[in-house]
């Protein structure tokens, strides 16, 4: 759009022509600007990699813990005005676009085209999903749904497609699901048009339709029953492995780092906690988020070890392809596991620690 | 002088084309001083206003209502559902500017998005995540890499002729490389286009090639192909200057995202033998292209619905170049291995 651009270019070029007391007031120098400049570029910042002094005097146990989790299996569920959107839009692109070509697809005086020819007078348009309606004529302007109409929702259009792909489209066949629910069945001759349907068999030629295997279900056993250590829930949120520890804490698995890199001892705590029916993979070599344990001044000075000022777990991202967590095994002393949402998670743990791994946790 | 008027003129034409729109963005919901003075004018607002009854709307057809009214000889009332855009730009003082692209009623207007595909939204959740926590660098507090200055380099030396000369690309290029910045959650490598191309030589002697090679590119990317002629006269190829013998399809957002989920779950999996994309793939800025030959294009579904309808000899293979905004080899490999793109043989980096 090249008439939108060229306005656009010269209203960019006709504000650099501001009157003298508004450049006057823009140009103003504001507490902000003095701040900013105050500051020189080349601050005390260094170039060379900061390395820690080797014997510090107080110091953190390091601790590692392990984000173990499963994305999400399956798309997620649209908003009721998302799929209202996409079923306007779809609509729209039917006035738009050109006919479909339909020989190019269908040969002449087959039985797929008698039967080709039978849907598209039930549903009027090629497109499977959209409902009864059509792009072209007098009346394509009626494109919207009307209230409580169902032609928006993703089920809908799937068992459209099924029927589709199964139903031949003869009289009483695929009836009683989508024509009859729109209200729309009564309108223009349709019934008149609808007793000249060919008959299903052309030369001898019967045409079968095999049956489809219909999708599995969004919700599943495990969501019904409320199972919360089956990986099969919520299929389309992410679930992370949170365990009890003796001391009835749930938490993701941790455990204090020995001689060892982050990633080797995410690996060995994953082992540790959830056995070895777990098919993982550590993301990454560095940490996405950590949480700081301080001891309180009073206890801190009755422990053994004052210099140890409390201890700092940094998190390792880890995705869970196959198996299930066992913690019969366990070797850090776990009482429980579950495999939960994000909004579980929240309820399941402390303030404190949610505070400090809220933010690693995705959306969805 | 007229030039000197030109900026007052245009902000003047700006500001006439954005009255409507400065209207409607003007909720009636939002509170200004001047809100409880508009509610005293008008009494009601489409916000107050409860939705109609049930069955009212069960028994609202809007086709019936259109039908009577013109069994009635009642048009509509005049000048209501009869714009139409200018058919041609006029430049941007003309009073009849043509609707945004947005717009339903302008005359390129492209319908869409119809859907979210699958494969952008396993990116959003997982693969974004995962790839900002592989590639994510460490800067500590009160430490930055170093500023990298001036990357041309200078004329050295005593001519006076190396005065004001541009500077000099860097040594063994003509151009400068990207700048790998440091990775943020701003700056993870996303699929941005999808391009399908196809060579047909052919072509030249009997267009039906490029035809056919047209209808698949276009099948398969759901987007319209674009024919190209060849620049020069090539003898090693047998390529005549001036004639046709290409076709490419640039696949964007939604299609993109379509064509490569079809691509590695329905495609390449039943490919016999196939070892992976060339791990020399790559031009250094994030875009991996690899070829498939005739056969394996004929595994679309949508050439394999029909494939009685192409001539079989004259079903074209096809070069696939996927854009990322990565901005190395290494990058956009990642993002490919994500999406289920595996690499063989010796890692171009």
């Amino acid at each position: 759009m090249s008439g939108q651009q060229t306005s656009r270019r010269l209203a960019v070029r006709a504000s650099q022509y501001i009157c003298r007391p508004c450049r006057d007031t823009i140009s103003r120098n504001t507490y902000s600007t003095a701040a900013t400049a105050l500051q020189p570029d080349d601050q005390p910042l260094q170039h060379i990699y900061p390395v820690a002094s080797a014997t510090p005097r107080t110091s953190y146990v390091v601790n590692t813990g392990v984000v173990l989790s499963r994305p999400p299996q399956i798309t997620r569920d649209l908003h009721p005005f998302e799929s209202a959107y996409f079923l306007y839009q779809r609509r729209l692109n039917e006035r738009l676009a050109l006919p479909f070509t339909r020989y190019f697809y269908i040969k002449k005086n087959t039985p797929a085209d008698i039967e080709w020819k039978r849907k598209l007078r039930q549903r009027l348009t090629p497109a499977r999903d959209i409902g009864r309606y059509k792009g072209y004529g007098d009346e394509a302007w009626n494109d919207e749904a009307l209230i409580g109409a169902s032609e928006s929702q993703v089920q809908w259009q799937v068992e459209r497609l099924l029927d589709d792909a199964e139903k031949t489209g003869k009289e009483g066949e695929g009836e009683g699901q989508g024509e009859k629910k729109d209200g729309e069945e009564k309108e223009e001759g349709g019934e008149g048009e609808k007793k000249a349907v060919a008959p299903t068999t052309i030369g001898g030629k019967i045409i079968e339709h095999e049956a489809f295997e219909r999708p599995m279900s969004r919700v599943t056993e495990a969501d019904l029953k409320g199972d919360l250590k089956s990986l099969n829930r919520q299929l389309q949120r992410t679930l992370y492995l949170v365990v009890k520890d003796k001391s009835g804490q749930w938490m993701f698995p941790q455990d204090k780092m020995t001689k060892e890199s982050l990633h080797v001892a995410a690996e060995r705590i994953i082992v540790q906690s959830g056995g070895i029916n777990m098919n993982t993979w550590v993301v990454g070599k560095v940490p996405i988020g950590h949480h700081q344990v301080d001891i309180p001044e009073e206890s801190l000075k009755a422990s053994p070890n004052p210099n140890e000022l409390g201890y700092k777990t940094f998190f390792m991202k880890a995705r869970i392809m196959a198996g299930q967590a066992d913690l019969k095994e366990n070797k850090l002393g776990l009482e429980d596991f579950k495999w939960l949402t994000r909004e579980e998670i929240e309820k399941a743990v402390t303030f404190d620690y949610w505070r400090s791994v809220r933010n690693m946790l995705g959306d969805r | 002088m007229a030039l000197r008027e030109l900026p007052l003129r245009t902000a003047v034409a700006f500001c006439r084309d954005a009255r409507p729109l400065l209207h409607a963005i003007r909720p009636l919901s939002c509170r200004n001083a001047s809100t409880d003075a508009l509610k005293e004018l008008t009494s009601s607002s489409s916000f107050s206003v409860p939705p109609p009854s049930q069955e009212l709307a069960q028994g609202y057809d809007p086709v019936a209502r259109s039908r009577l009214r013109r069994l009635k000889k009642r048009g509509l009332p005049p000048s209501r559902y009869q714009y139409r855009p200018p058919k041609y730009y006029r430049g941007p003082l003309h009073p009849h500017q043509p609707p945004p692209e947005s717009d339903p009623s302008s005359r390129v207007f492209q319908p869409g998005p119809f859907s979210i595909p699958r494969l952008e939204e396993t990116y959003q959740s997982t693969i974004a995540s995962d790839l900002l926590t592989l590639t994510y660098m460490h800067y500590p507090p009160g430490w930055r890499p170093e500023k990298i200055g001036q990357r041309l380099r200078t004329w050295t030396g005593d001519s006076p002729y190396f005065k004001n000369r541009p500077l000099r690309p860097p040594r063994g290029s003509d151009h400068l490389r990207l700048l790998n910045e440091a990775r943020n959650f701003r700056n993870i490598p996303k699929i941005t286009k999808v391009t399908v191309h196809s060579m047909v030589p052919e072509a030249q002697d009997n267009s039906a090639h490029l035809h056919i090679a047209g209808m698949i590119v276009q099948a398969i990317t759901n987007v319209r192909a674009v024919a190209h002629k060849a620049k020069h006269n090539v003898v090693g190829w047998g390529l005549r200057e001036g004639k046709y013998i290409s076709v490419t399809a640039d696949a964007e957002r939604e299609d993109a995202y379509h064509f490569l989920a079809k691509l590695v779950d329905v495609v390449l999996p039943r490919i016999k033998e196939w070892k992976g994309v060339p791990g020399s793939s790559g031009d250094g800025s994030g875009n991996i292209s690899f070829g498939l030959t005739p056969d394996q294009v004929s595994l679309f579904p949508e050439v394999e619905i029909n494939y009685d309808a192409y001539p079989p000899k004259m079903i074209p293979g096809c070069h696939i170049t996927i854009h990322t905004d990565a901005t190395s080899n290494k990058d956009a490999r990642l993002l490919m291995q994500a999406i289920g793109l595996p690499f063989y043989g010796k890692l171009n980096d």
